[in-house]
């Protein structure tokens, strides 16, 4: 494989202006990542496994009032919580990809790392949900099919980097902005999520990070999340 | 599948060869006979280790998006938008994205069945010479007693059927789909054909909007072409560098459109038409227009009082809009399902040329494709038909009837009375199971055909369907099944339709697409029917949309229907309205029933929205059951204490509450179908938007899976 100049930082940017909460980007991760449907008492226990939720607020009293929307997957933490209290190294930072991996086959299921996320970001598989024949046609190779007792979250779909990354190598070229989308990012129909490598100010992601309306969730926490959101509901100049 | 291959045919498959692109190919799985290949040359679609894309469209619901579905090892396993299509540009919704679980349900239909009605003991499995016979039967009997009653997709099997009833003498077929119903299609196209003198759905430029008034249009979840506008939404708010366009929507419940406005006006409904008049009226009096008779009577006072909104907010909003450099005026869904729809749909479509936006960027246009009406008037005289028992034979494609329609319209009673009916559905839904045969089709991602793109895309485009993966049971694509039929009938017939198979029928309909300007072009249909198929359909380079030539307002005074009256605390106005289930069709997605609600995040079951203040009043709390009862029927359902409603409202999402299609959809929530009326309006469409309903508690509890109670996951559970 040809040699990398530097490791790309990946970083997601959330337009909350555009976002409109339609959820096609938790459908999208969810068929991507082979995901199971946990059915409907277990979503009731809080136990759907959603690496991607959509936490919406009622914003105002009626007849002033709207939902607010903030599409939450795993913040990619540079400085991230759960990877230091796991205790066998299945929540580890990744030195090619400068994103948090899970490892499913070293997780012994502490959970650990969901207490320590401030996020709610890992989802636990509490049981071992079968798809059955011929659903699981569908599973996705590129991605591990989790079983009982293993933590598992967003991956930034690492194996779609890696092949974007293997392409670009194969045909000796740097990869270019905008080629490697996550699935979530892949469908949003409103355009409001842009990936991209934080790290080259060029980069669409980066340019929209750039802008006056930029927050990050629990930023006083200095986890240093690679996910920036942009405030909706007007412009504040930038 | 054939096993023959013909020299033309092999000439054809080795032609095909220099058209594929690395990428998309334009040779599929079901290239229609089987090629047999050494191990070191694989079929491209099982090259072990690498994935093989195939173009296709998407029919979760009737929009046309394109996608692209990622197949490995010859299984489906993402579908992916299509970045060149002109509807979606790449993007998805999440039915889209989900349609794989249809494909590889565990329950479809896997072979043709002679059903017996539901009658399990005479049930049994049937082999396609045996329903061929039947069909070829059925369509041989007298032409004025066969109906067809038609989904809303897929257009090239209409058009088949159109055409074979045309020749054999019979009714055309009758076209349904719930949505169309929601959306107010049939309201939006009569509206078009008094208002700019064509029938055609008109397209609004949301992304070059300023100032947009969206009255029932629910564009960000399932009306007309909901990828297609919510992404013109994104640019309406970020795509100009200076500008955020400014969304109001009128509607009694928040959708997830009017969630997403600046401003939601929760007005009665009903009240809809007479405060479009007024704004037409009060617009154009701002800019200095003459006020068309048909609005100049209405006043402020009176849409104020029978809407509930303040005569200083209807003044302050008609400013607003007649200031805005692009405004935008969309009617649509619950707005026109009132006795005064048509009246609502014309004066909004009026209120458009009052600002001069027709043909203007952010303005309203009209869109080229032929529509293919779906009318709820014609399946209700079909019913009439039914009843009267004046119809022998009933093929059913791509439509749930007995789940879709109001249950009042007797279509399960008036089904009894039908000699012969015959289903060519997928999967087992209530429809299928009270039929007399099923002839499975294939699913859509095995499937060839193509749909004309009505409302999502700014130029002429057809979309294309090529199956991705080899058909997994024994199923048969209806128009083979019938072309098979007709063949049968004899020489008069036969000679109407000489083709071999679907493909050939399909290819000779585009051979007017090869010299009409598209993006591409070919010699001749062969090499044509390849880049079909790689591209994922036919569309042309440049966007070209006509503007209005005309615009004519409502002639004379309109006598306004005013809202029907409730019982305080006793009666509400009951809301229907679709969800991420689209016709009902989705319910068997698990991920679909497990996606949680855009709006409640209440996931696999059905619920009943009601203002906190008003299940106060009530004494009723999340998670009661009540009963919600109408003249046509009742349902049950759980209370959601809905924040953004009206007090005097309630809704019950559409979708859930099957008796049948399989192990997700079957025995969930309830259909709120039952107690919808069969009213219609002028346009023909039905008045479900202001049902009078009760509500009485059940004393029972049914505890709603709710995903936002995720956030109080250390305080409320």
């Amino acid at each position: 494989m040809a040699e990398q100049k530097a490791p790309q930082k990946w970083g997601l940017v959330v337009d909350l202006d555009r976002c409109t909460g339609c959820n096609a980007c938790i459908a999208a991760c969810s068929m991507e990542n082979n995901i199971p449907f946990v059915g409907e008492d277990e979503v009731a226990y809080g136990r759907g496994l959603y690496w991607l939720y959509n936490k919406r607020e009622w914003r105002g009293e009626y007849p002033e009032i709207k939902p607010a929307f903030e599409p939450v997957m795993c913040q990619q933490c540079g400085n991230a919580p759960c990877e230091p209290v796991c205790p066998v190294f299945a929540s580890v930072h990744s030195e090619e990809e400068q994103i948090n991996l899970a490892v499913y086959n070293r997780c012994v299921g502490t959970r650990y790392c969901a207490n320590n996320c401030p996020y709610h970001a890992r989802q636990f598989n509490y049981f071992d949900y079968e798809l059955p024949e011929p659903m699981n046609s569908y599973l996705n190779p590129d991605v591990t099919v989790r079983r009982r007792g293993v933590m598992e979250k967003c991956t930034f779909c690492v194996q779609r980097i890696v092949r974007g990354r293997q392409k670009a190598a194969a045909e000796g070229r740097e990869v270019e902005d905008g080629e490697i989308q996550p699935a979530c990012v892949q469908a949003c129909p409103a355009g409001a999520l842009v990936f991209g490598d934080v790290s080259n100010p060029e980069s669409k992601a980066s340019q929209m990070a750039r802008n006056q309306r930029r927050y990050q969730l629990l930023e006083e926490l200095g986890t240093l999340p690679r996910v920036t959101y942009l405030k909706g509901g007007g412009r504040y100049g930038g | 599948m054939s096993n023959t291959l013909s020299r033309r045919d092999f000439l054809k498959l080795s032609g095909l060869g220099a058209a594929v692109s690395a990428v998309l190919t334009g040779c599929g799985p079901m290239a229609r006979y089987i090629v047999r290949k050494p191990y070191t040359s694989m079929p491209e679609y099982n090259q072990t280790g690498l994935s093989t894309y195939y173009a296709s469209t998407c029919r979760e619901c009737p929009a046309g998006c394109g996608i692209i579905v990622r197949t490995k090892e010859g299984r489906a396993i993402t579908i992916e938008g299509n970045p060149q299509h002109p509807v979606n540009r790449g993007r998805l919704c999440s039915r889209g994205v989900t349609a794989q679980q249809g494909l590889y349900n565990p329950d479809r239909i896997r072979g043709p069945v002679f059903q017996a009605r539901g009658d399990a003991g005479r049930a049994k499995a049937i082999t396609w010479d045996e329903a061929l016979n039947v069909v070829q039967q059925a369509l041989a009997s007298s032409p004025d007693q066969i109906a067809f009653l038609l989904g809303a997709a897929p257009d090239h099997l209409f058009d088949l059927v159109s055409e074979m009833t045309a020749t054999l003498g019979a009714p055309a077929p009758v076209r349904y789909n719930a949505l169309t119903t929601f959306e107010g299609r049939t309201t939006l196209l009569e509206a078009a054909r008094l208002t700019f003198g064509e029938e055609t759905l008109p397209y609004f430029d949301l992304a070059n909007a300023d100032v947009t008034f969206a009255f029932g249009a629910n564009f960000l979840e399932n009306w007309l072409s909901p990828v297609a506008y919510t992404r013109a939404y994104g640019e309406f708010r970020q795509g100009r560098p200076t500008r955020r366009g400014y969304l109001v929507v009128f509607e009694a419940r928040q959708s997830l459109t009017a969630g997403n406005a600046d401003e939601w006006i929760p007005i009665r409904p009903g009240s809809e038409a007479i405060l479009a008049a007024v704004f037409n009226r009060l617009v154009a009096e701002a800019r200095g227009k003459p006020v068309s008779p048909a609005f100049s009577t209405v006043t402020v006072s009176a849409a104020a009082a029978a809407s509930g909104v303040s005569e200083e907010k209807i003044r302050q909003l008609a400013q607003l809009f007649a200031a805005a450099s692009h405004p935008l005026a969309i009617p649509g869904g619950s707005a026109l399902a009132q006795a005064d729809g048509l009246m609502t749909a014309r004066s909004l479509l009026y209120l458009n040329a009052v600002v001069e936006n027709l043909g203007q960027p952010g303005g309203v246009f009209l869109t080229p494709a032929q529509v293919a009406a779906t009318d709820f008037a014609a399946v209700k005289e079909l019913v009439r038909r039914m009843t009267d028992s004046k119809v022998k034979v009933l093929f059913i494609h791509g439509v749930n009837p007995l789940f879709e329609l109001p249950g009042a319209l007797g279509f399960g009673e008036a089904l009894a009375k039908v000699p012969l009916v015959i289903s060519f559905a997928s999967f087992p839904d209530e429809t299928a199971l009270a039929s007399d045969y099923i002839l499975p089709d294939h699913t859509p991602l095995e499937s060839f055909g193509y749909q004309r793109v009505l409302a999502g895309s700014d130029r002429p485009a057809y979309s294309s369907f090529q199956p991705v993966v080899v058909p997994l049971y024994d199923t048969r694509a209806t128009a083979d099944v019938l072309l098979a039929a007709v063949k049968q009938l004899g020489m008069a017939a036969a000679q109407a339709f000489p083709y071999k198979d679907e493909v050939e029928y399909i290819q000779q309909k585009l051979l007017p697409l090869i010299e009409a300007g598209g993006f591409y072009t070919a010699p001749e249909i062969f090499t044509f029917w390849s880049r079909w198929l790689q591209y994922g359909g036919w569309w042309k380079p440049q966007a070209e949309l006509s503007a209005p030539r005309q615009a004519v307002p409502p002639e004379e005074a309109f006598p306004f229907t005013p809202p029907v009256e409730l019982e305080e605390g006793k009666q509400f106005y009951l809301i229907t309205f679709p969800n991420h289930f689209g016709d009902g069709s989705g319910a068997n997605r698990p991920w679909l029933q497990e996606l949680p609600d855009w709006m409640t995040t209440v996931t696999w079951n059905s619920w009943v929205e009601i203002h906190p203040k008003t299940a106060e009043e009530l004494g009723l709390h999340d998670d009661d059951v009540v009963r919600i009862s109408t003249p046509f029927g009742f349902v049950e359902a759980s209370v959601y204490r809905y924040p953004a409603i009206r007090p005097d409202t309630i809704a019950i999402p559409f979708g859930q509450g099957h008796t049948a299609l399989g192990r997700w959809a079957e025995g969930r929530g309830c259909n709120p179908a039952q107690v919808l009326p069969t009213t219609t309006n002028a346009a023909g469409d039905l008045t479900f938007g202001s049902v009078v309903a009760t509500i009485l508690p059940t004393g029972k509890r049914r505890p709603l899976a709710r995903v936002e109670s995720k956030e109080g996951i250390y305080g409320e559970h």
